[in-house]
């Protein structure tokens, strides 16, 4: 067996309703500090959705020059900023510490789809005069990791991934992939989603995807609880730095932590209700470890996919039962603090995982009153929980039956 | 006419985030001057089409980026001429 190239994370930057940092977003949900509220009056949520999970409001012309930056999806401005953050964190300039032609992005994301609501809305008043030229870069899913590549000077391969709540840990795997290959020195591995617009909270509202009828606003989002029923939206976006583990080293870079392995599979089964036996997402964890080298008992914690659907759950819960049989590692989903950023939860959840190895420190599940498979599953509960750990698994499933599963560890 | 379409043009390139504060009728659209992008010229054309019912071929939108503010007015001008002469 050939060595394999190691991968590291030597940068992050979130944009997300509890922190924008990696430490920010776990002393949050470590805290159990809530990012979920009632949409505020004056926006386009309010009356349309009970609670959300909003991030902070950033100037479009911080990251984007005048002009450009009016007619822009809100997910893009947010991925701009993770994006610059990220690199900051890194301490990395490209064309000064990597070649521009070694970096890459892959930046994923359903794209910029309240922008498309804007011009649907104008066109539908004034006909082509209603519509913007600038719609196509101010929506367009690949508007990332193009503006990122603009913005930095990017010139190698860049991406965007469509497989929904999947995508930003599987922009993490790409990456590790091409790490691994030799194909870049670095890679901008994240994802932006802005969902918390009408048209969209209406269509996961009618497909009764969404949390309600919680008189508090923080306790609708409950992975794993019996009550759960439904899932918060949040908005957000988030960026990794990764790269191989010489080439930080070469220029003295602080690694986070490391990306070791990762797993992908597809249920086939239905187009958003996951297997219920958690059969498809059971490989899939089983691949991420293999493929870091590892066995099941070398992980320590699991952050769970969880979303607090009572379908979703009770699927990963199958799963991980599946995997682990008795003697399972500690598990919790985070979600109950930060919500559901689509897309963008496998690269916060990634920051959290980051975060669990470095202080040996694992986040409990928010809202946890009364676990599903409360004997069988090692569930953190109520407050986090001091373990040392080497080795973490992160679960993210997409709409469409796409499991991803990422394996981080302590920089060796 | 020329005064009303000038007006326009300036309110339109001020709404799309251009500074016009030093922009004359002697200043290009283009880089030598307003340094208005592709997409940006795009935009003032659909928005000058819509407000005065005129019409640009696809290679007249291009041109829009060699010329003064005071000469696309003045194009302007003519084109609805003939029409309100009616």
């Amino acid at each position: 067996m050939s060595v394999r190239e190691r991968v590291t994370v030597t940068g992050i930057g979130l944009v997300s309703p509890v922190g924008s940092t990696a430490a920010e977003v776990f002393d949050a949900v470590c805290d159990g500090r809530s990012g979920l509220s009632r949409p505020p009056a004056g926006h386009p949520l309010h009356g349309v959705l009970d609670v959300a999970a909003f991030a902070p409001a950033i100037d479009p012309a911080s990251v984007l020059p005048g002009p450009e930056s009016r007619v822009v999806d809100r997910s893009i401005v947010m991925v701009l900023r993770a994006a610059e953050d990220a690199l900051a964190d890194a301490g990395l300039r490209v064309g000064h510490d990597v070649d521009p032609y070694r970096v890459a992005a892959i930046v994923s994301g359903v794209g910029g789809l309240s922008t498309l609501e804007e011009q649907v809305l104008g066109r539908a008043g004034r006909g082509r005069f209603g519509v913007s030229p600038y719609m196509l870069p101010g929506t367009l899913p690949n508007m990332g990791a193009a503006r990122i590549a603009i913005k930095f000077g990017i010139h190698g391969y860049t991406s965007s991934i469509g497989t929904a709540c999947a995508a930003g840990a599987q922009s993490i795997g790409e990456a590790l992939r091409i790490l691994r290959a030799g194909e870049a020195d670095v890679v901008l591995a994240g994802c932006a989603e802005a969902p918390l617009f009408p048209t969209f909270a209406y269509a996961f509202g009618n497909a009764r995807a969404l949390a309600r009828g919680w008189a508090d606003p923080a306790a609708a989002s409950r992975p794993f609880d019996k009550r759960r029923n439904g899932l918060v939206l949040g908005e957000g976006a988030g960026v990794f730095v990764l790269e191989r583990a010489a080439h930080a080293a070469a220029r003295g870079a602080h690694r986070h932590a490391d990306v070791l392995g990762w797993g992908a599979t597809t249920d086939a089964h239905h187009p958003t209700t996951p297997r219920p036996d958690g059969a498809g997402a059971a490989r899939c964890m089983r691949m991420a470890v293999r493929d870091a080298g590892l066995v099941p008992g070398d992980i320590g914690y699991v952050n769970a996919h969880g979303t607090s659907t009572r379908a979703g759950d009770t699927a990963e819960l199958a799963a991980f039962t599946e995997v682990y049989g008795t003697g399972p590692p500690p598990l919790s989903s985070t979600k109950g603090v930060t919500g559901h950023l689509l897309g963008v939860s496998g690269v916060i959840e990634a920051a959290i995982a980051v975060e669990a190895l470095r202080r040996g420190l694992l986040p409990p599940t928010h809202n946890l009153d009364d676990p599903e498979r409360a004997g069988e599953v090692d569930h953190i509960r109520d407050k986090a929980r001091a373990v040392a750990v080497d080795a973490v698994l992160s679960n993210s499933f997409g709409f469409g039956g796409h499991n991803v599963s990422l394996v981080l560890a302590r920089p060796a | 006419m020329t005064d009303e379409i000038r007006a326009f043009l300036l309110a339109a390139l001020t709404e799309m985030k251009y500074d016009v504060s030093d922009v004359d009728d002697d200043t290009v659209f283009g880089p030598a001057g307003l340094d208005v992008d592709s997409l940006g010229l795009a935009e003032l054309a659909v928005r000058v089409e819509d407000r005065f019912a005129v019409a640009f071929d696809d290679d007249e939108a291009e041109e829009l980026a060699m010329m003064t503010v005071g000469e696309f007015s003045r194009a302007v001008a003519a084109r609805i001429a003939p029409a309100s002469a009616h």
